[in-house]
């Protein structure tokens, strides 16, 4: 491991804007809601749209994000072949 | 052959499929190359297709065993987020230029490892994902990307140092700062490729404000093995969709946007989409509403009419508007051409067939001297019958869709006459000596 930091010499020069700040914050907080929806079961989007307060497009673009980040994983399409479910992926 | 170090024979801009064909014919008889890309990779937008149209042999697999060929030739160097500016002409064989070297705040000794990626908690929209998933501030492009490195999104940073911290290479550097350098090079060929239109210009489309309607880049990637989903979906609400529509000519043979003529693949590469839907999603319903369709090259009509045969319904009509239901399906307003009446369908996914725009990146990289564009803004040919890479500027070359709308196997031919114009002008000066 690395004993100097170069993230010191940036810190330096540079500000983070508050908007950064804002994104981040928002993603913490959906990640958050949508995990802890998903702790009773797996849930379709739809079903996901009807438990939190979050318009149905962010809920699938973060649910897809969080499949992609490892957090959540596909589960079983319903019995229309419409929806898929979703769940919390199981960490080894 | 040039050898000592800023010293090249040829620059080549653009890391595309024109611009590593170019180099790799160049390289391989002895010339030096500098390839300057300004994206994280090369590979260009090729690399992120599903297959090709007509023969749906898969891209990746053509164009990365060339990518890699590039990447590795010891006559070419290539500098990935990077720019090339202030091209000056001396003399015939005889250019300098400014080679920028944007920061990427990871070293070339990165393994890819990826856990920097895993340990950064900023989460911001995947441009190569097209906007459908979102990626951290601490990336590996995409997963094919060439150099496979991480790269810092050092606008979207909130400078916590986690990925420094759990880097197990040490490649994390934060103290790199955009560096400058001046190189000499005998000749030029600019392969900056196209520009994809921006269909929320057309507002009755609705791009941007109804989430199902989507552009066909995003519906490319949704086709990849690397696909932002599980599977086609939708991205409004994550429903399979069951009828799929096209709109074709979508800023292409549009005065009202500026772009009046073809873009040349989006005929073909809608048809190629349907039918891979039609394998990804065998229930699915797919129409196509068309203007003409152009079915021109080599096993394209023939492609075409399989299409057809495999049941894609193509439907001579012009979109008038496009209106979003409750549920998210997608209301399509258009003129039915052959009946001359308006008419409405329901679809419940619009894929809006953007078209191909000139690059226009190059009109600022000259100093002394102007690199002519035509009328449509891509590079001049100057003489585009005889000797269809030669540009305004002698000594300067243009390779694939910098000067106009083709498709790949065209700006693979594009490039080639581009390698064998600048090997004559290479040689003919060393002839003249």
């Amino acid at each position: 491991m690395k004993t100097s930091k170069t993230i010191d010499h940036i810190k330096k020069i540079r500000t983070v804007s508050e908007e950064v700040k804002a994104k981040r914050k928002e993603f913490n907080t959906i990640k958050r809601t949508l995990l802890k929806a998903l702790e009773s079961g797996p849930k379709s989007i739809p079903q996901l749209a009807e438990e939190v307060e979050l318009p149905i497009d962010v809920i699938t673009f973060n649910i897809m994000t969080l499949r992609k980040y490892g957090d959540v994983e596909t589960g079983e399409i319903d019995d229309s072949d419409e929806y898929f479910s979703y769940q919390l992926k199981q960490k080894k | 052959m040039s050898d000592q170090t800023n010293n090249y024979d040829v620059l080549v801009v653009g890391g595309g499929i024109a611009g590593e064909e170019t180099a790799l014919n160049l390289a391989n008889i002895g010339y030096k190359i500098i390839m300057v890309e300004k994206d994280l990779s090369i590979g260009g937008k090729m690399i992120h297709l599903s297959k090709v149209f007509p023969t749906l042999d898969c891209s990746a697999c053509i164009t990365t065993p060339k990518v890699s060929e590039t990447a590795r030739h010891p006559n070419i160097s290539i500098f990935t987020n990077s720019e090339v500016g202030e091209i000056e002409k001396i003399s015939e064989n005889n250019f300098t230029a400014i080679l920028t070297q944007k920061p990427r705040y990871v070293t070339e000794d990165c393994t890819g490892c990826q856990l920097c990626e895993e340990a950064c908690p900023v989460s911001v929209e995947d441009q190569f994902q097209y906007e459908l998933v979102g990626r951290k501030a601490a990336y590996i492009p995409f997963s094919i990307a060439n150099p496979r490195i991480a790269a810092i999104d050092i606008e979207n940073c909130i400078l916590c140092g986690l990925c420094e911290k759990v880097c197990p290479a040490d490649c994390i550097d934060f103290t790199q700062e955009a560096i400058k350098t001046k190189i000499n090079i005998k000749s030029v060929v600019m392969a900056t490729g196209y520009q994809i239109f921006d269909p929320t210009i057309i507002t009755r489309y609705g791009f941007g404000k109804f989430k199902n309607v989507v552009t066909a880049m995003q519906m490319e990637r949704q086709l990849v093995p690397t696909r932002p989903f599980n599977a086609v979906l939708r991205p409004k609400d994550g429903k399979m969709p069951d009828n799929i529509a096209y709109v074709l000519c979508t800023g292409s043979r549009d005065d009202t946007v500026g772009n009046p003529i073809c873009s040349q693949v989006c005929c073909m590469y809608s048809t190629k989409q349907a039918q891979l839907l039609m394998g990804a999603l065998p229930m699915a319903d797919v129409t196509i509403y068309y203007i003409h369709v152009r079915a021109f090259g080599k096993g394209f009509c023939e492609f075409y009419n399989q299409t057809v045969g495999m049941g894609v319904e193509y439907i001579k009509g012009k979109i008038g508007k496009i209106d979003e239901a409750e549920n998210g399906d997608l209301i399509v307003r258009y003129e039915d051409i052959e009946s001359g009446k308006v008419k409405e369908a329901k679809h419940d996914l619009v894929v809006l067939a953007t078209g191909i725009l000139a690059n226009r990146d190059y009109q600022s990289m000259f100093k002394n001297i102007v690199l002519e564009p035509d009328k449509f803004n891509y590079v001049k040919q100057v003489n585009d019958l005889s000797s269809p890479s030669k540009t305004s500027i002698g000594g300067v070359f243009v390779a694939g869709t910098a000067s106009g709308p083709m498709d790949i196997p065209d700006s693979i031919l594009s490039a080639g006459a581009a390698s064998a114009e600048t090997a004559s002008y290479l040689r003919r000066a060393y002839n003249e000596k």
